[in-house]
């Protein structure tokens, strides 16, 4: 039951975040869907299905995003990791912290993305801090609402 | 050993994870940007989605163009039909006003053509039944009118002053049956009496059985009853028939249409009858 969640939690992110980057394209900049649904699960979930959710996350944007295949896999499986060892040693479920380890999910996932494409030998396009910055805010404020709306969920 | 494994699971888990991920990295780098075997198929897993994402984008987008169209049409629609009612009332009073300037033109032409002292009227009331046998203008004594004065339109004759109030006056028009004008047959000069039938036609009376007459023939007065001057029209022969003892009876279509009949002229002043047709 919990692998069939999975898949269509995974399934509806990539949904909207199709429909977002083909309809509102400047939007689509700030949100990371996947970020978000991998900081849910590496909250609500034990470290393995997380970690798991994070890879099969991450291989399905690299697919949308015509990226190198694997690198959004490492990334967000990292972060999966991280997220979920944090979440083991503090409490994250009020909205602040929330927000915290979700903007900070998110720099991090960048960040990381960068870092492997520069030792990767690929050019880097660095977006700019503050870009970077606005994209951390957006994905929070976004994480907040999927995570009050999954708490209401059956 | 068990426990240590188990202990230790996730970070085997996160490593054999992060090595998969190199992995599939490395090998795409090496197959110089050709995809794997692994990449299409997570490809063909995603594309369901993709796909649906671009049919109910299309959707809703559709509908959201077609509503909002829609509703632009219908506005525009409102707006359309409103702009032509507003258009079609305007065209109308252009066309009457067309109508009563062409009406006014003709009896302008008319007042200067005759050399009598003439005034210009509007029809304001028909009989009570509707017909035109009596029809009331708004001139009367004050603008001096009399009785008897002729009243013609540049069709011809309309009939005479019966009545003149001060600010009113009553007009017998030829229809009336109980109206006389002395009327010639314009081609022929045979003379008679015109009498009104009541409804739209005139007949002539006391025409010789003997005397030419044809069905198209041109009425005009004759000028002999002293109110009309003589030689405006009053209407075409439309039959001929058998009168009393030695005479024809001639129906007489007036030329004048009594039922569309809303500006006339009041000839006030006449010196001398011209020889003159209306037409």
């Amino acid at each position: 039951m919990k692998i069939v969640r999975g898949v269509v939690t995974l399934g509806a992110a990539a949904l909207a975040q199709s429909l977002l980057s083909h309809y509102g394209p400047a939007l689509a900049g700030y949100c990371d869907l996947f970020t978000i649904v991998v900081v849910y699960y590496g909250l609500t979930c034990p470290p393995p299905a997380a970690m798991m959710m994070g890879t099969a996350a991450g291989l399905v944007e690299d697919s949308l995003l015509h990226s190198i295949l694997g690198m959004n896999g490492f990334t967000k499986t990292l972060i999966s990791y991280l997220v979920g060892s944090i979440g083991s040693l503090f409490m994250l479920n009020q909205t602040i912290p929330r927000f915290g380890i979700l903007f900070t999910a998110t720099i991090l996932d960048r960040l990381a993305e960068l870092g492997l494409s520069v030792a990767m030998g690929r050019s880097l396009d660095f977006p700019g801090t503050l870009t970077i910055l606005q994209h951390g805010l957006g994905n929070g404020v976004l994480g907040l609402l999927f995570f009050w709306v999954a708490a209401r969920l059956p | 050993m068990a426990h240590l494994l188990a202990e230790r699971k996730p970070y085997l888990l996160l490593l054999v994870l992060l090595t998969f991920n190199l992995g599939l990295m490395s090998s795409r780098i090496k197959s110089a940007g050709q995809r794997s075997i692994l990449e299409e198929a997570i490809l063909s897993l995603a594309s369901p989605f993709l796909k649906a994402a671009s049919w109910v984008g299309h959707g809703v987008s559709g509908t959201w163009t077609e509503y909002v169209d829609l509703r632009g049409v219908q506005r525009e629609n409102r707006r359309l039909g409103e702009k032509i009612d507003a258009l079609a009332l305007k065209a109308q009073e252009a066309e009457e006003e067309r109508q009563e300037l062409q009406r006014l033109r003709d009896l302008l032409d008319l007042r200067d053509s005759v050399p009598w002292t003439t005034l210009t009227a509007r029809v304001i009331a028909r009989g009570v039944d509707g017909s035109a046998r009596i029809v009331t203008v708004d001139r009367g004594s004050h603008d001096g009118v009399r009785l008897n004065q002729p009243v013609l339109t540049p069709r011809g004759i309309v009939g005479r002053i019966i009545e003149a109030a001060p600010g009113t006056s009553k007009v017998q028009t030829i229809l009336d049956p109980n109206s006389g004008a002395a009327g010639l047959i314009q081609r022929t000069r045979v003379q008679g009496m015109i009498v009104g039938e009541g409804e739209r036609t005139c007949r002539m009376e006391y025409v010789s059985d003997l005397s030419n007459v044809e069905v198209g023939d041109v009425i005009v007065t004759s000028g002999l009853d002293q109110i009309y001057p003589k030689g405006y029209t009053i209407g075409v022969v439309e039959s001929i028939g058998e009168g009393e003892g030695l005479t024809k009876l001639v129906a007489i279509r007036p030329e004048v249409d009594f039922r569309r009949l809303e500006e006339v002229l009041v000839v006030l002043k006449t010196e001398g009858p011209p020889e003159k047709s209306a037409r």
